[in-house]
């Protein structure tokens, strides 16, 4: 197990630096160069640059340099604990990501503790009996909310709930501080495109055990049906929806680029979006590294808990 | 896509169509002349809706063969039913009688009125072009882009998974290693850097899903290949001396293709999300043509009224009911494969 | 205040009296002479017989209740050089700490500011500024002529790559050494703690003006780059927090920073604090219905429905901010005339105001220079010519019509495809097939003056004949166009010699018609810009370069 652990957490490493040696080497061209000039000083400002101007500037952002070079200096400096400079932000990386993945984290622990209720609940509803009119009510359900981009459910919910009836905050900037209420539309985005996902592969899980041959000799055996699902179905069932879900951290990381966006919520998705946009180059590097440290974790922390629940399964 | 030519050991849903040859003929026939229309119409200037022709009475045949090999499972039925609507819309969308789409006539028209001589089923949107006629027109480039990204993407996951799968050793272990690296991308930071780093254009879009998708694909044909290639008939082969490109095109891929085909549906469910969410976010389809991403762009800006809510609604519903038709596409199809 | 007038004062008056000068003219021009706005506006209504009050002295009726904080959607952009700054936004976070010598109102009257009064030599070649006496630095010490001596030669210095070179006055500080532009010796000369003399080497009318475009505010000597890390200003008030991308706070200044009581020139200010919150422009508008903020920088004509339906005021300022579809005349098939002719010919100028605008903003015929401009002379209105642009046509050789592309970014917001969208439709009835091509806005300013055939954004300026020196001279930076002519670089030359408002204007039309015949864009509309105003906002109006003045603003409870 350790040494199962440690090579992941090898391959890990080495895919970063991979990863952020080719992100180097992208934003390295003459055409990404002048994306950051253009939007940091505008278009009309590039052009009347002259060319020993335009070589000044590279100089001053240090854009001047070799891609490998720069990309050597930069992870020195991570090993220092500096993340760069953000050309955009005028401020350091490190703490710029700190703070935005917290924001990110306070937005996903909600979408969590709401999805992952609702979607087990929903999904063992379902699975427990399979082609019932509640089992296709739920499945249709779960697939319908699925279908819909978040981003349309974004405006929906904004024209009816916030714009129309007024009852919650369009925009969750937080300009006075923090303020739960206004977390409540992103998170309800979040939650109606992903718990059906979710809810769908617990039914699939559930409906399988159901079939199995314990749970027909624990019904055979007149055990209350309440107690043949909370005590021998559940915990079967869960196993797969398990991994599922940890795996869900790396759909969120795509999930709320386009839902903080939208509500203009200052967490990790918006400003990756917009350095990626103004071509901030660290702040971009920074960001991937960390979307791959939680793609990675999530990956581990999914295989370890399916052996940790299912003892049959050893790795090989 | 050559016919099968080996004994197969179950007959699937796959080969109850009535005839392989026929159906890929009408497959190239309805997709072909859509794919040239939309990404070269301009080219063929007052030509261009000719191109369609041959195109209407096909998906037409198409989704009537389509109903019968699908009669046992009414899921599958009610998502083909909704996927060939919409390439039902997109292939006659010239010959229908609607008014330009790109035609402003009275701004911000309610739906089911009429104005300036004009009856608006849909309403009309902030320039006043018809909602009726961008919905439909819109439904073109969601799906030619949308199933050309997944169509590539298969192409070249299914190209590195049997390479993998088959040969093993290095080839695997560098076609994995680079995989991984993808893989280790939430998908939204990938299209994002592809497409900010190529610019946004539908073929950028292509680029972007294949990256994004190939990977996972790979994962899946190198699993399916892994657990193949032991098989007895894989062996003859081998023994008649094949090439191991003719052994993974002729004896391999036709035996992959049936969970292939249902995870194809699930991936284009996902594509279109995806293309939506990038012209959202102003990376994907540009405008000024009509695309159902650029109607809620659009609208987000501007339909933020509870009266205004058509123009929302409109494209919303739209997408998500094409998505809807190949997740269900997806889940009957694996239901009927199950039964089996 | 003024103890003598300028000789150009009493020509004006003239002027106005026959009727050649309109008022806001007249206004504009006697202001930057040096007579203070009170007087301006009291001598246009005795001419005019009306009864005109300066609108910075008027009373609403209404006492101003002091106190409260100014909620502004905008984007929230670095702070680091003011000379340097190349958005109006980051000038917005710094106009109500750092000040200008002078400053021009929404009505395009120029106003004293820093400097308490002016006045212009008889040939504009020489200008005194009197610098307002007890105006105190945060950091306690006295603004001396000395410091503002200190911020213009900064602007000079061609290592500091302050776009204020551009500007005819700061220009005319300037000569050529080593193929280099530097300040010249003695061009600027201290005459005492409050007095502060420009020699100019070519007469400028628009000094002042010059001196409240948004690089030019003034800094205390002891600045270093980034402002926001040591913001030190005149005005009422400071800088307390800025994140980029997330908010710009800005409180009240009442101790100086050696703890002494700060006390403000400017008199009463009600305002305990504005807060800039970052919304980009497509939400700036959703957190004002939000009610997240209570004014936003800008709301695009698409929104404008919307904002309709909203509680609060909509402001509206009229601007000489365009969009110029201008060809490259040096690349095929613009490089012949009768092309561009055939296409500027079979476009309808008048239409798109009302297509695009519903009816605001003013039309444009194709040489950019606006109704807003004082020197604007009105040429008799282009009519659609169909037939005539398909003769051109086919004798450029396309008898079967043409096909050509344009560029589209949109940066301006989606009225600019709009624009092109119009003029397809226009130009299918002569033949020529026009495929617009959008791409994002970021992209289009990488592209912008390299494409062919483009649409670009051009913003607000207060003289006609400054934009057309930055865009249409030969080998000019921003010289899209390509355009080279020396025939109207003589007449603009010319134009630009000339002080008399009226004969300045006669001699606009020669420089107009010159470039509106060399065909080389479609420029039709003069955009309006919108804002909204909650309610509860006093004394905010809309400034046609989207300048935020917030000192007089108040806040109803």
């Amino acid at each position: 197990m350790t040494l199962l652990l440690a090579r992941r957490f090898g391959q890990m490493l080495l895919i970063m630096a991979f990863a952020s040696l080719i992100l180097f080497m992208i934003f390295d061209t003459e055409e990404f160069k002048k994306k950051i000039a253009v939007a940091e000083l505008g278009g009309f400002a590039v052009s009347a640059l002259s060319d020993q101007d335009y070589q000044e500037w590279l100089a001053a952002k240090g854009l001047d340099k070799p891609f490998y070079q720069r990309y050597f200096t930069w992870i020195g400096d991570i090993f220092r604990g500096d993340f760069g400079h953000s050309f955009e932000k005028n401020t350091a990386v490190g703490p710029l990501i700190a703070d935005r993945l917290w924001n990110t984290a306070i937005l996903a622990f909600w979408v969590f503790a709401l999805m992952i209720p609702i979607a087990l609940v929903t999904g063992v509803l379902a699975g427990m009996s399979e082609g019932s009119a509640m089992d296709r009510s739920l499945s249709f359900v779960s697939v319908f909310t699925t279908s819909i981009p978040e981003i349309a459910t974004a405006i929906l919910l904004t024209v009816f709930l916030a714009l129309g009836l007024g009852w919650l905050p369009a925009k969750a900037a937080m300009t006075q501080g923090f303020d739960p209420w206004q977390l409540v539309l992103p998170v309800l985005t979040l939650v109606l495109y992903g718990f059906g996902y979710i809810a769908r592969m617990t039914r699939a899980s559930m409906a399988e055990v159901m079939t199995s041959n314990y749970i027909r000799t624990a019904v055979l055996k007149g055990l209350p049906y309440r107690q043949v699902i909370l005590g021998h179905a559940l915990r079967n069932a869960l196993i797969a929806p398990f991994t599922v879900i940890v795996l869900q951290l790396n759909w969120l990381l795509s999930g709320v680029v386009v839902v903080e966006v939208f509500f203009e919520y200052d967490g990790f998705g918006k400003l990756l979006l917009e350095a990626a946009l103004f071509g901030d180059i660290y702040v971009v590097q920074a960001a991937t590294l960390i979307a791959v440290v939680v793609a990675c974790t999530s990956q581990i922390i999914s295989d370890v808990g399916y052996t940790f629940l299912n003892p049959r399964i050893r790795f090989a | 896509m050559a016919t099968v030519t080996v004994d197969v050991p179950e007959r699937g849903w796959l080969e109850r169509l009535e005839s392989t040859r026929a159906v890929i003929a009408l497959i190239l026939l309805m997709w072909v002349p859509l794919n040239v229309y939309v990404m070269f119409g301009r080219s063929f200037g007052d030509f261009a809706d000719y191109l369609l022709v041959p195109a209407v009475p096909a998906t037409a045949l198409l989704y009537f063969l389509t109903l019968r090999a699908f009669r046992e499972s009414r899921i599958a039925l009610i998502g083909a039913t909704l996927v060939f609507f919409w390439l039902f819309m997109a292939v006659s969308a010239p010959f229908l009688p609607l008014v330009d789409p790109n035609e402003p006539i009275a701004p911000f028209t309610p739906p089911l009125t009429e104005a300036r001589d004009h009856f608006f089923l849909l309403g009309a949107d902030f320039k006043g072009r018809d909602m009726l006629s961008r919905a439909i027109w819109g439904c073109q480039r969601v799906l030619v882009w949308g199933v050309t990204a997944t169509l590539v993407a298969y192409v070249i996951g299914t190209m590195f998974g049997l390479l993998a799968g088959y040969l093993a050793g290095w080839w695997d272990e560098v076609i994995s290693f680079i995989a991984n690296v993808f893989l280790s991308f939430p998908v939204m930071v990938l299209f994002i850097v592809i497409l900010n780093y190529l610019g946004a254009s539908g073929f950028n879009i292509v680029i972007a899903v294949t990256f994004a998708s190939a990977p996972a694909i790979m994962r899946i044909v190198r699993g399916l290949t892994l657990d193949i290639k032991t098989r007895d008939y894989v062996f003859a082969a081998q023994t008649r001396g094949e090439a191991p490109l003719w052994i993974m095109l002729v004896e391999l891929l036709p035996n992959v293709r049936g969970p292939l085909i249902v995870d194809a549906c699930l991936r284009l469910g996902y594509t279109t999300v995806a293309i939506t969410t990038l012209t959202f976010l102003g990376l994907g389809l540009q405008p000024p043509d009509p695309d159902w991403g650029l109607m809620i762009r659009e609208s987000a800006k501007t339909a933020l009224l509870w009266k205004f809510s058509y123009m929302l609604l409109v494209p919303a519903l739209s997408v998500s009911s094409l998505i809807l038709g190949f997740n269900l596409l997806a889940d009957g199809l694996r239901e009927i494969s199950l039964k089996d | 205040m003024t103890q003598r007038m300028h000789p150009l004062v009493a020509q004006a008056r003239e002027q106005l009296a026959q009727g050649k000068l309109h008022r806001r003219e007249f206004l504009r021009t006697v202001t930057l002479l040096g007579v203070s706005s009170a007087t301006a506006y009291g001598m246009a209504g005795g001419i005019l017989g009306e009864n005109l009050v300066d609108p910075a002295m008027a009373q609403s009726g209404e006492t101003p209740q002091a106190g409260g904080i100014l909620r502004v959607g905008m984007q929230v952009q670095k702070m680091d050089d003011p000379a340097t700054y190349n958005w109006v936004e980051m000038s917005n976070q710094t106009r109500h700490t750092l000040e200008h010598l002078a400053i021009t109102g929404p009505d395009n009257v120029t106003r004293p500011m820093l400097a308490e009064s002016w006045e212009p030599s008889d040939d504009l070649m020489v200008w005194t500024f009197n610098i307002r006496p007890g105006v105190t630095w945060h950091n306690g010490e006295e603004l001396v002529a000395d410091h503002v001596r200190w911020n213009i030669e900064r602007w000079c210095d061609p290592v500091l790559g302050s776009s204020n070179i551009g500007l005819s006055s700061i220009g005319a500080l300037m000569e050529n050494v080593d193929e280099e532009q530097r300040l010249r010796e003695g061009a600027i000369e201290v005459v005492d703690d409050y007095t502060l003399r420009l020699h100019l080497n070519k007469p400028v009318l628009s000094v002042p003006e010059d001196l409240y475009n948004y690089p030019t505010a003034i800094l205390h000597p002891s600045f270093t780059a980034p402002f926001s890390a040591n913001p030190i200003g005149t005005g009422p008030y400071t800088l307390t927090e800025l994140a980029v991308g997330d908010r710009c706070i800005l409180r009240r200044i009442t101790e100086t920073t050696d703890g002494q009581p700060f006390e403000y020139w400017g008199g009463e200010v009600y305002l305990d604090g504005i807060d800039y919150y970052n919304f980009d422009e497509d939400n700036q508008l959703v957190a004002f219905a939000g009610g997240d903020v209570d004014t936003i920088y800008e709301f695009g004509i698409e929104q404008l429905e919307f904002a309709k339906a909203l509680p609060g005021t909509i402001e509206e300022a009229r601007t000489a901010q365009t969009l110029c579809c201008r060809f490259q005349v040096d690349q095929a098939p613009f490089d012949d005339v009768r092309v561009r002719q055939a296409i500027v010919k079979g476009v309808d100028n008048t239409v798109y105001r009302d297509l695009v605008f519903q009816g605001s903003g003013d039309v444009g015929w194709n040489h950019h220079v606006a109704p807003v401009h004082p020197e604007y002379f009105e040429l008799p209105p282009l009519e659609r010519d169909v037939e005539g642009a398909r003769a051109l046509l086919a004798e450029a050789g396309y008898p079967d019509g043409l096909e050509v592309t344009i560029d589209v970014g949109n940066t301006d917001g989606p009225w600019h495809q709009t624009v092109c969208e119009i003029m397809r439709d226009q130009l299918q009835d002569v033949g020529v097939r026009l495929n617009i091509n959008v791409m994002p806005a970021s992209r289009y300013w990488e592209i912008w003056d390299k494409t062919p055939f483009g649409a670009t954004a051009w913003t607000h300026r207060p003289l006609g004949t400054m934009v057309l020196s930055l865009g249409y001279r030969a080998d000019v930076p921003w010289n899209e166009t390509k355009y080279a002519d020396p025939e109207f670089e003589a007449a603009l030359d010319e134009a630009e010699a000339t002080f008399d408002v009226d004969e300045r204007r006669a001699k606009m039309e020669r420089v107009e018609k010159i470039l509106q015949d060399s065909a080389v864009m479609v420029q039709p509309v003069f955009r309006p810009v919108f804002t909204i105003v909650g309610d509860q906002v006093r004394n905010l109006q809309a400034h046609p370069t989207q300048y935020h003045q917030f000192n007089k603003v108040w806040l109803a409870t």
